[in-house]
């Protein structure tokens, strides 16, 4: 993974952010802070991902015109009709209304993108696991047998093959299932056996013998709590501006858009937080190398 | 007052009626005390050790009494038993709980419900003594199999036990990985005093540092003694044991060597510059290996291969001629693509370049029906992936209907008796062979093997290269990869050395072993000043009587 200062903070000041962001943007209509959570993700997903980023933006964009141009086929409210299929009208507004719609699932696509990114499931794990002990234990060991399952199904069909009973080019469709199953079968009892083991390990180490307490590998620093309060500044900040009806938009049946005012540069602070973390770092990274 | 009293303890399986799994065992180990308990595969070994921990103790009929620091084992708290009581498994794997480094360490402390405090110090103390910090925030399922095996170690020595019980830790590792694994109990038990009771097939490393050895044969402990003593106890006895005894001391006690028993390789040098200051007659005779192979069984020209299009070359220009009817073993360090190699000629891999000839044709020309049936097989690392079945019966009649043939071929892997088992109930030898019983019933003149020897004891290595012995002289050709450099010294009748992706060096054995000074069996280090080219404990034996004759 890149490097990324905003990864290294809390998974709690993470995982807050994250919930702030895509919160305020399934709320959000107005087209200006529309425009400003897609410049805002998109260069934060690619300072995250590199040049692979510039790929997933650019297959989100047919996704967007298509979302757009579906929407006048359902909602056939609007002053301004642009032609008639049948007798259903394809009206302008409707299709304002469809870019605004297809803009908030793109900056859902973005945010997730960032989230999978920051918040790996170790530190979900963490997170949670002081609430929900079991289950967050539970996650960790699925975590670790889906890849397991996988490496052993791959050995075991090597192996098969290697002594000639691997499945033939010209196989039928019944003799690749029965030989599906056999593969099953033996990963089943494969995977029962290993249970059995782990079943002990975890016995034999005091599991069920107390209370479970839950390891946090991160702490929370004076720049975390610095990040949460300036979030927290940011977020009542925006939340207010929306009180006073800032965020207001309107697009069928006619078109009716706030005026743009401050409200906007707090929404943008606020979701600038990760990129500016991220750009600091690497610029005082870069100074300090310098002077070396 | 004894850490571990065990006082006349028999223990007898639901399912086994008469037959008694521990007979009458009757052991006190004191605190600090390091003791190897040695033993067949199934003489009681692993049942005697799950009984020092309640939770792991198997159902059963029991009667006795064990103590713990003098208060009955039942009575113990569950929470004390964890704390005080470390079990290490044989598996690496499969005892690993979490999907990281870090979680895995406090694992034992979270479900004590040790506070962060505490958890933290502990953590960062374990990953430091046991050089985890460098990997502590990766995934487990990158480790190696001795990172995993160290690992587990760690997080039991996290919780601070009193008595670190460790059953065949290391037997699925290789010799470095194990011998590095087995230094760092040692030091535990130096540095910590943590009692160590621990269960091996790899003698040689860690007989000479224990203070006491037990071998148990058939649910009874047979000899309780010091090392040293202990060599000449089976010795007298002519117990099968013997044969995993540490060179030092086969040679000794083959020999009739006259003094105190080396255990060590330094001791057995020692001892044998002592005894033949200057031996008449110095070497063996070592043939060299012909360089024309007419008609090899398989030849591989220039393999080159990588597993992704980014990643860097496993093989990188593999070229190798095999004679028929000939063992041909390649040796070499982990992930230096030995197993890679025998994918290869499997075609699980496709090198990208290269040929791979089998009996002279390209392995292309091959139908996968015509390869598999009656050419070609493969024994893979892990006997396990080869079953599929309920009984090992059943899943010899995957491969064939002929009832006669099966009878034939299970006779030859001496399974008869496991026929009717579940594979999964097999010990780790039994496993090997039924493995290897299944592959044989693909008939294959060319047959692959791939570490055949993992978590095998010696007794059962014996048995295995009997197998081998009897395949060779039906004219079956034999290539295995394996890191038991002994194995290959006595039984291979070609080595190889398989180093940074290609194949450096072949040999016959005695010529390979005999010029290499580290990477070579221990009779090897043991003798090189006095002897050359001998590379077994046979072969030191023959040198010291030849001399002795001479010297008559």
């Amino acid at each position: 993974m890149k490097y990324d200062a905003f990864s290294k903070c809390h998974p709690a000041v993470n995982f807050l952010f994250f919930v702030g962001a895509i919160g305020m943007s399934v709320v959000i209509q107005h087209p200006a802070y529309l425009l400003a959570g897609i410049i805002t993700g998109a260069i934060y997903y690619l300072l995250l991902n590199g040049k692979k980023g510039w790929k997933t933006i650019l297959s989100l964009l047919p996704m967007f015109m298509i979302l757009t141009v579906i929407n006048p086929l359902f909602n056939t409210l609007g002053a301004t009709p642009l032609f008639h299929i049948g007798s259903r009208p394809y009206t302008l507004e409707a299709l304002f209304y469809g870019a605004a719609l297809a803009s908030m699932f793109v900056i859902m696509m973005l945010w997730f993108g960032c989230y999978n990114k920051v918040l790996t499931s170790d530190k979900f794990t963490c997170l949670f696991g002081n609430l929900i002990p079991s289950i967050s234990l539970l996650l960790v060991m699925v975590f670790r047998m889906v890849p397991n399952f996988i490496r052993k199904t791959q050995q075991i069909i090597g192996a098969r093959k290697s002594i000639g009973k691997g499945i033939s080019e010209n196989a039928t469709t019944k003799e690749k299932l029965q030989d599906g199953g056999t593969v099953l079968g033996a990963l089943t009892s494969w995977a029962l056996e290993g249970s059995v083991v782990t079943g002990d390990s975890m016995r034999a180490r005091g599991y069920g013998t107390a209370k479970r307490s839950s390891f946090m590998i991160y702490r929370m620093t004076a720049t975390d709590w610095i990040l949460l309060t300036v979030m927290t500044l940011f977020v009542s900040l925006t939340i207010m501006a929306a009180s006073f009806g800032q965020f207001a938009a309107a697009f069928v049946p006619n078109v009716s858009i706030a005026p743009v005012s401050w409200g906007l540069v707090t929404y943008i602070c606020y979701l600038l937080i990760p990129t500016v973390l991220h750009v600091k770092e690497a610029f005082a990274w870069h100074i300090s190398r310098s002077r070396i | 007052m004894a850490h571990f009293q065990i006082k006349d303890l028999t223990f007898s399986y639901p399912t086994a009626k008469a037959k008694k799994s521990l007979d009458g065992v009757s052991l006190s180990i004191e605190k600090g005390e390091y003791i190897v308990l040695c033993g067949k595969s199934g003489s009681g070994k692993t049942t005697l050790l799950r009984q020092l921990k309640s939770v792991l103790a198997p159902h059963g009929k029991k009667q006795g009494e064990i103590l713990f620091n003098g208060t009955p084992l039942e009575q113990v708290s569950q929470r004390d038993q964890s704390a005080k009581i470390g079990y290490v498994m044989q598996n690496p794997d499969d005892q690993i709980v979490t999907d990281k480094v870090w979680h895995e360490l406090a694992f034992g402390l979270e479900s004590l419900g040790y506070d962060q405090k505490t958890m933290r110090a502990r953590v960062a103390e374990m990953a430091c003594y046991f050089g985890i910090a460098d990997w502590f925030h990766r995934d487990v399922a990158n480790l190696s199999g001795g990172q995993k095996q160290l690992l587990n170690l760690a997080s039991i020595m996290a919780m601070q036990p009193e008595v670190l019980i460790l059953d065949e830790p290391t037997s699925q590792l290789d010799p470095i990985a194990a011998s590095d694994f087995l230094n760092t109990v040692r030091k535990i038990n130096i540095e910590l005093g943590t009692t160590v009771i621990i269960t091996e097939h790899r003698l040689e490393d860690i007989f000479p540092y224990a203070d006491r050895a037990i071998v148990m044969d058939g649910g009874k402990v047979i000899a309780d003694d010091t090392p040293r003593n202990i060599g000449k106890l089976l010795y007298e006895q002519k117990n099968d044991m013997f044969a995993a005894m540490p060179t030092p001391v086969r040679v000794f006690y083959g020999s009739n060597g006259n003094g105190d028993c080396p255990l060590t390789v330094r001791e057995g040098r020692t001892w044998l510059s002592k005894t033949y200051p200057e031996p008449t007659i110095s070497t063996l005779p070592a043939e060299e290996l012909d360089d024309e192979i007419e008609n090899p069984a398989l030849s591989l020209k220039e393999l080159w291969f990588r597993y992704e299009k980014d990643s860097p070359d496993v093989l990188r220009g593999v070229s190798a001629e095999v004679p028929m009817g000939s063992l041909y073993a390649i040796v070499g360090g982990n992930g230096a693509g030995k197993s890679t190699t025998l994918k290869a000629i499997c075609g699980i891999c496709k090198p990208y370049r290269g040929k791979v000839k089998v009996f002279g044709k390209p392995i292309e020309k091959y139908k996968a029906t015509e390869l598999f049936g009656g050419c070609l097989a493969m024994l893979p690392q892990d006997p396990k992936s080869l079953f599929v079945k309920k009984t090992v019966r059943e899943d010899l009649a995957e491969m064939t209907k002929d009832e006669k043939k099966i009878a034939e071929i299970a006779a030859i892997c001496e399974i008869e008796g496991l026929l009717d088992s579940h594979p999964y109930d097999l010990s780790g030898g039994e496993q090997q062979r039924s493995a290897l019983a299944k592959v044989l019933l693909t008939e294959p003149k060319l047959l692959l093997l791939d570490e055949p020897t993992k978590g095998i004891d010696s007794f059962f290595k014996e048995k295995l290269a009997a197998i081998l012995c009897k395949l060779k002289e039906q004219g079956i050709t034999i290539v295995m990869v394996s890191h038991d450099v002994e194995f290959c010294a006595k039984y291979a009748d070609m080595v190889s050395m398989f180093f940074d992706g290609q194949i450096l060096t072949t040999d016959t054995p005695r010529r390979f072993f005999g010029n290499n000074s580290f990477y070579t069996t221990a009779a090897n280090r043991m003798s090189r000043h006095v002897f050359s080219m001998a590379v077994t404990a046979e072969d030191v034996v023959e040198l010291c009587q030849q001399n002795r004759e001479a010297q008559v």
